[in-house]
Formats: C-alpha cells, sequence, structure tokens
C-alpha cells in the first residue's frame, strides 16, 4: 500500500463514523503512557587472569517517564575491585622486593614473574543524575551531573548536550559539554614523577595521613569534553552517527602507583640495591612514573544500524588521537539475530589497536640523564585488543527484558626491539592480558 | 449465549473514588465507572448502558435466531430491506470496505468455519479455504439501502465493529442522561466521557504481552476518548514455526502474519479507534507505519 | 534534442530520488522505531564496556562524553 493511501484513511474514517454514531458531541481524545518509572539493571563480573583484576559491578539506571517526553535519570554504579596489577616494572632472574603504595611494608615478586602489586582493592560508588526534555518542537536539551567515590579518588561533573531535528527528524545535529574534576588523595600520598622508590617505613611518618608514605598533597585534574555530532536517516533500515569529540585533562596525570625499574645499559637488568640492616628496602632500583600533566584529545566516531530482516547489524568505528602521540583504532561489530518470537542472540567482536604513548618506555637506563617523562604503565604501551562475545537474550513471562553474556578480552603487546636492552631480548616483558566479562541484565517496568 | 442472557442483571459497587457498575453483554464482562455520589445514580447510569448493549446484542448478535442478522443470512439468495439503524451499519462497514481497499469486510465471517483458532496447530488445506473463500467478499453484494441482496451461503457479521459501535452508543446515553464523567468498558474496548475530576485520567491496563500466567498490563492514562484493541495476544495458531494470527485477511482467506500481537489505539471515538487497530493488524508488517500516518496514539505488542 | 530532453528527465530524476530516498517520512519509520535499532540499544551495558575500556586502554569516548571519573587510569 503506499503512502498516499495510509494517508487518507482517518479523514473517511472520522467521517463514516460520525455518520454512523450521530452527532453525539464528542471531545478530542486525550490518552497518553501512564508516566512511570523503568528499572535497567545489570550485574556484571570482570576477571583477569593470573589473579589479576576482579571486579563485582551492581549497575542501575532508573528513568522516570514525565508527560511531553520529559525525563529523569538516575544511575548508581556499586564496584567491589580485589586483586593485583602489573606495577610497572620488568620482570628479572631474581626475585624482586617493592616497597606497598602505603609505604609501610613491601611486597616480593618470584623470579622472572610479572611484577604485580597485589595490595589492590577498592570499592567505588558513582552516580548519575540526567534531566532530558524537549525544548520546543525540534530542540532537546539533555542536563546532567555525575559523582563518584573511592578510597583515593573522587570525582564531580557536569554535563549539558542539546540537539536539533532538521530534515522531517531525519537529521539531528547536536552539541555537548562535559566538565569534570577529580581529585585524587593515593594511598601513601603522591609520589613525585620520577623519583626513587622509597624504603617502607613501618610506621606512621607522623604527617597526618595515617601511612608512612609520601607527604605529598592532594592532587587533581580537570577534564573539558566536547563532542559534536550528527544522526542521519538514510532509508527504511538504515541509520547513521557521526561523532566528533575533544578532551582536554589537565593537572596530574600520573598513575600513583606506577613505577620503571632502571636497568644496568649493557645487561638489561635492573640495579640492584644493596641491603642495609634494619631498613626494609625494595631489592632493585626503581623511579615512580611521570606524565605530561595535559593530555588533548580528538575522537571521530561513527556507527550504523543497519536492518535487514529481523537483523540488527551494529557497526562502529572510532579513531582517536592525541598529543601524547598515542592513535587508536577501535571497530565494533555487533549482529543482534532473533531466534525465536522474543529471544536473540548477538555474537560480538570488538578489535582495538593503539600505539605508544611518545614518553612509554619498558624502563629507565641507569647513567643515562632522566627522561622529561616517562612511564611503564601497559596501557599506554603498543598493543592490540580483541574482545569476541556472545549475548543471549529473551523476554520473560512477566514481559521484561534479559539477558546474559560472555566476553573474552585479550590484550597483547609489544615493545619496539630498539627499546629493549640485553638480557631483556630473551623474555616476556610485555604483561599480556586475558579477562572474562560475565553480565547478567534485567529491564523491568517499561 | 443463552446462558449469557439468562444471566443479565447489573451490579454495582463502590469504587475506589468513584461507583463501579457491572454487567456481561456481547460475551464479554463490560463496567462503568461513574464519578457521582449516589448509588442510585450510578445504578441508573449502569442500567442506561447495560440495556443498551443488550439491545445491540440481540438485534445484531449472529447467534439470536430471528434477529436482523439472521434474517439477511438465511435469506438464501433472495433481497432483505432492513431498518435504519441496521442500514446505517451496513453504510458503515462499506465504507469501510472501500476505504481499506477490502481489508474489512462484514463478509469474511464464512472463514471462520474453515479456521480454528484454538493455540492448536491444524490448518485448513488450500482448497477447502478457497472454497471457503468463494462465499466472502462485499464487492459480490448488491447493497442499495435499505435492501441487502447476497448469494446463498453468504453471511454478514458485525463481528468486527458491533462492541465498539455499542460502548460509543452507550456512551452517548450515558452522556447525556449524566454531568458525571464515567468511563465505559466492553471487554476491552473503552469510552472515557469528560475529563475525570476525582483524578488525573482513568487509568487502563493494556494486555502487554502473552502470558496466561501473569496477566501483564500496561497502564495507560486516558482522560477522554475512545480505546480499542485488536488482536490478541492469547488467540492464535502455530503451524510449523509460524505464528498465524486469528485475525483473517477476507482478500486471501488466510490470517495475518508478521502482524502484532495486538495493538490498542486511542481515537475520538471507540469505533474509530476499534477500525485502525484492526485495519493495522490487517497491514501486517507495515501496521506501525499505517497508524503513524493515521497521526494516532497506539501501542503495539509485537 | 529527444536525447537531451531524456537526458535532463533522467537528471532531474535522480536528483529529485536523491534527496528523497536520504531519510524517510514519518510514516515509513516503523523499523527505526524499533528498540533493537536504536544507536545505544542497552545503556547500561554501553556505560559498563567504556568503563572496563577506560579502564583497560588508552582511549575513551567517542560515542558519548569521554567516560572516566575512575581512579582506574
Amino acid at each position: 500500500m503506499s503512502s498516499k493511501d495510509h494517508r487518507s484513511i482517518s479523514g473517511a474514517l472520522a467521517a463514516a463514523t460520525c455518520t454512523l454514531l450521530g452527532t453525539a458531541t464528542s471531545e478530542p481524545v486525550q490518552a497518553q503512557d501512564e508516566p512511570g518509572w523503568d528499572f535497567n539493571t545489570a550485574l556484571l563480573y570482570y576477571a583477569e587472569d593470573d589473579d589479576r583484576v576482579q571486579d563485582l559491578s551492581l549497575n542501575v539506571l532508573s528513568r522516570r517517564v514525565f508527560v511531553d517526553d520529559r525525563f529523569l535519570s538516575l544511575g548508581l554504579t556499586l564496584d567491589a575491585l580485589t586483586g593485583a596489577s602489573p606495577n610497572g616494572a620488568l620482570p628479572q632472574s631474581v626475585p624482586q622486593t617493592f616497597t606497598q603504595p602505603s609505604g609501610r611494608k613491601t611486597y616480593t615478586t618470584p623470579a622472572g614473574d610479572m611484577p604485580i602489586d597485589d595490595t589492590f582493592r577498592d570499592s567505588r560508588v558513582a552516580i548519575t543524575a540526567n534531566w532530558q526534555q524537549p525544548l520546543g518542537r525540534l530542540y532537546a536539551i539533555n542536563v546532567g551531573a555525575s559523582a563518584s567515590v573511592e578510597y583515593d579518588y573522587t570525582h564531580v561533573g557536569l554535563n549539558a548536550r542539546i540537539s536539533r531535528d532538521f530534515n522531517k527528524r531525519n537529521t539531528t545535529l547536536s552539541a555537548g559539554l562535559a566538565l569534570a574534576q577529580d581529585s585524587l588523595d593515593p594511598v601513601g600520598g603522591a609520589p613525585p614523577g620520577l623519583t626513587q622508590m622509597r624504603n617502607a617505613v613501618d610506621n606512621d611518618d607522623g604527617d597526618g595521613d595515617g601511612d608512612g608514605g609520601n607527604s605529598g598533597p592532594d592532587e587533581s585534574k580537570d577534564i573539558v569534553d566536547f563532542v559534536v555530532g550528527v544522526t542521519q536517516v538514510i532509508s527504511k533500515n538504515l541509520l547513521v552517527q557521526v561523532n566528533y569529540s575533544y578532551s582536554d585533562a589537565s593537572g596530574y596525570l600520573n598513575d600513583p602507583y606506577k613505577i620503571l625499574s632502571v636497568v644496568d645499559g649493557t645487561s638489561g637488568d635492573a640495579v640492584p640495591i644493596a641491603p642495609v640492616p634494619g631498613v626494609d628496602s625494595p631489592s632493585h632500583l626503581n623511579f615512580y612514573e611521570h606524565r605530561p600533566d595535559s593530555r588533548r584529545k580528538h575522537s571521530l566516531y561513527s556507527q550504523a544500524k543497519y536492518y535487514m530482516s529481523g537483523k540488527v547489524l551494529d557497526a562502529s568505528y572510532r579513531y582517536m588521537t592525541d598529543d601524547w602521540e598515542i592513535d587508536s583504532h577501535t571497530v565494533d561489530l555487533r549482529l543482534r539475530w532473533p531466534t525465536g518470537e522474543s529471544q536473540y542472540l548477538e555474537p560480538h567482536l570488538r578489535f582495538y589497536s593503539q600505539s605508544a604513548a611518545e614518553f612509554y618506555r619498558p624502563h629507565l637506563t641507569d647513567g643515562d640523564p632522566l627522561p622529561a617523562y616517562a612511564s611503564a604503565d601497559y596501557r599506554l604501551g603498543d598493543f592490540d585488543a580483541i574482545t569476541a562475545g556472545l549475548k543471549y537474550g529473551w523476554k520473560t513471562g512477566g514481559g521484561n527484558d534479559m539477558h546474559v553474556r560472555l566476553e573474552l578480552y585479550r590484550q597483547s603487546g609489544n615493545i619496539a626491539a630498539d627499546q629493549l636492552i640485553g638480557n631483556q631480548l630473551d623474555q616476556d616483558n610485555y604483561p599480556d592480558l586475558n579477562a572474562i566479562i560475565l553480565q547478567y541484565g534485567y529491564q523491568f517496568g517499561k | 449465549m443463552n446462558a449469557a442472557r439468562a444471566a443479565r442483571g447489573i451490579d454495582v459497587a463502590r469504587g475506589d473514588g468513584c461507583w463501579r457498575g457491572q454487567f456481561f453483554a456481547m460475551a464479554s464482562p463490560c463496567e462503568v465507572l461513574c464519578e457521582v455520589e449516589d448509588a442510585a445514580e450510578a445504578r441508573h447510569l449502569t442500567q442506561l448502558a447495560a440495556t443498551e448493549a443488550w439491545r445491540i446484542e440481540d438485534k445484531f448478535s449472529r447467534y439470536v435466531p430471528g434477529n436482523v442478522i439472521s434474517r439477511i443470512n438465511e435469506a438464501g439468495g433472495s433481497a432483505v430491506s432492513v431498518d435504519t439503524e441496521t442500514a446505517q451499519l451496513i453504510d458503515f462497514a462499506a465504507t469501510l470496505y472501500e476505504i481499506s481497499a477490502g481489508r474489512f469486510d462484514i463478509t469474511s465471517g464464512v472463514l471462520r468455519r474453515v479456521w480454528r483458532f484454538d493455540g492448536g496447530g491444524k490448518i485448513p488445506g488450500k482448497a477447502e479455504v478457497a472454497e471457503a473463500l468463494q462465499y466472502v467478499g462485499w464487492g459480490k453484494v448488491t447493497w442499495k439501502t435499505p435492501v441487502l441482496r447476497m448469494k446463498k451461503g453468504m453471511e454478514i457479521d458485525f463481528g468486527g465493529i458491533g462492541k465498539e459501535f455499542a460502548v460509543d452508543r452507550a456512551a452517548g446515553l450515558v452522556r447525556e442522561a449524566s454531568a458525571a464523567s464515567c468511563l465505559l468498558n466492553f471487554g476491552g474496548d473503552l469510552v472515557a466521557i469528560r475529563k475525570p475530576v476525582l483524578r488525573d485520567a482513568w487509568k487502563v491496563g493494556i494486555e502487554a504481552l502473552e502470558s496466561a500466567a501473569t496477566d501483564v498490563q500496561k497502564l495507560i492514562d486516558l482522560k477522554v476518548g475512545g480505546l480499542a484493541t485488536s488482536g490478541d495476544a492469547r488467540r492464535f495458531l502455530m503451524h510449523e514455526g509460524v505464528r498465524y494470527s486469528h485475525i483473517l485477511d477476507p482478500r486471501t482467506g488466510w490470517p495475518m502474519r508478521n502482524a502484532p500481537r495486538s495493538i490498542t489505539v486511542a481515537a475520538d471515538t471507540c469505533t474509530q479507534a476499534g477500525m485502525l487497530s484492526t485495519l493495522a493488524i490487517l497491514e501486517g508488517v507495515a501496521a506501525e507505519s499505517f497508524l503513524d500516518a493515521q497521526g494516532v496514539r497506539y501501542w503495539a505488542n509485537r | 534534442m529527444q536525447v537531451r530532453l531524456l537526458l535532463e528527465v533522467l537528471l532531474l530524476a535522480g536528483i529529485v530520488s536523491g534527496c528523497t530516498s536520504m531519510g524517510v517520512e514519518p510514516w515509513e519509520r516503523d523499523i527505526l522505531a524499533r528498540d533493537e535499532m536504536q544507536l545505544t540499544t542497552d545503556a547500561v551495558e554501553a556505560a559498563t564496556d567504556d568503563h572496563i575500556y577506560f579502564s583497560k586502554e588508552a582511549s575513551s569516548g567517542g560515542r558519548g562524553f569521554g567516560g572516566g571519573g575512575c581512579g582506574c587510569n
């Protein structure tokens, strides 16, 4: 049936009904969805192999719909993290001892193992609130706030976004701005960049923070994000979006818990420190990392949703480049495949590749002048990652949506051969990562 | 049907901020909610609505011997002259047949002899459907108000319009008889008369999903106007993994495939809402786009 | 002359169909209106994924704001 036929019916029907029912006066209909809450909840389990990080996360996003397409969203996330993270030092052929971030004790990594700091344990509470409403016939605005608290980290943020529809709502332009201020109060204080890892002091150092660490002040960073985007309906079953975003972070951008091994320029082995009786000190020379105090990122993101006889393909690509000289490419593909009246399977593949930050280096070399910036954080290195997952979703007897998904995430990095020295060439210096993501989601009240 | 008629009577009880009258008509539970103080007034309005519902049921039900529908269907090919109200309904049906390009057809009831929608998996053979289809088609009927003639074996019925028509008619009588805000519900076909005063809106539950056990309801706020639902999440036929709606396409004799399980439409009158929801189901996969084009508010359940 | 007219007609048809094929009429939005055709089908899943990758990779954001607000990176 052509669109013209579609249009003509309601007028003719109204006339015929009027004839049938006589002159009974009736007001124009007024009906709408009952305003109410709906909820999107998820329980996420994330676990890395080799007893590294594990995270159990509970997420609740609730939405209250009001008349005239206005709504309020409130989000809550609770994270419980345990496990260990690579501290940045290189594996050695002998055991290595490091000072804990608290500065009060040491821990030892066996010979040949990737040094990981296993004192890591944290919980996080994050909340978000957003209000969205139309502004006139073609505009919509969304304003929001966010905050999160961890043991050593707090975040507060504000965001706003405006969009306008054009071309029979086939085109939507949007622009958004987000401001955030994060402050860090690291366990043991924030160490000054590129200074030697301290000795452990088995008592309170008296600086009032209850630990034996650095007495450095709390640190903070400011982040400004700006996004502009266009969403375009191409056809009845194809929708695309392109976003450009700019992000400017300034302030303390170091990871206060990450260090670099200082190695011998010939053998490539970490420089040992002669033990002093009565002093609990690291076994080898390590320096705290130091990153620039500003970072500017540019991202171009594009996404397409394509409907093909019941199946929906969701494909996106992101290119990011920043002034730390990291470039990254991300391709994300999902195919939602209905397997019944109210069930679907959704395979997911994600490919990620990034180049190393310009100041990324696996180690510092003893005797060389100190660089301005250095970090051996694997997340600033050159690596590829792949995610493969499968999601199964279904409608419950009560008309709500449930899903489970299992994903495997694998990172494999490589360090340029010219950055390695001597014995380092014979060993695996990059902490490859394998993780599983298991999520159960439940949406109700819609 | 006879059992139902034997049970004709109304009940009135105090509801939540209103009086609630109940009765049974047209194979459905019916109710009248009125924002009135007085039980007697509520009883009067319910009686008014029930009497009209029963009148229309008796007059237009295809199960009642000797009524106008029986006379038409048993005419055996001869012409039948009908009264004004029946003629108006037939005129309406003829108009709907025209503007829906044959999707709405009051002669399609014959197909129900070969199609049984009991949730089972038996479907009739092609020959059986083709045979029945010979007796279907408003185009084969001669209608010149007020005289109708159709070939022997053809039948008409107002099953697709009767309840909506009845609730609109009853609403007209209630509206004249009282200044109160009332909600009439004839088995899921609703009319709200005047905006309610004691509440924001009438909360109307519509079936949200196939689920015999839980009776899932989605709530709609209805202030004034008509609301009707077509399709039925529970009445369907499964055959070789394909789900057939119980709504038959009179042009093919086969049930609609790829139609929403049910569609609820809000319109100025229940009759309009009912016609739009029925026609939407008969658009199959294009049901939603059809309704988008009509500029009405609707709730589709796929 | 006829050829030129034909060319003009073709060109015009091309322009017109080019304009109208980009986008749809309001009553053709049945597929686009489906939940699974929204750019973000599950806001919680999108947020948890953003959070995981933010803490494990040097890139973030793109779809929306940069994410973060976490000491994990």
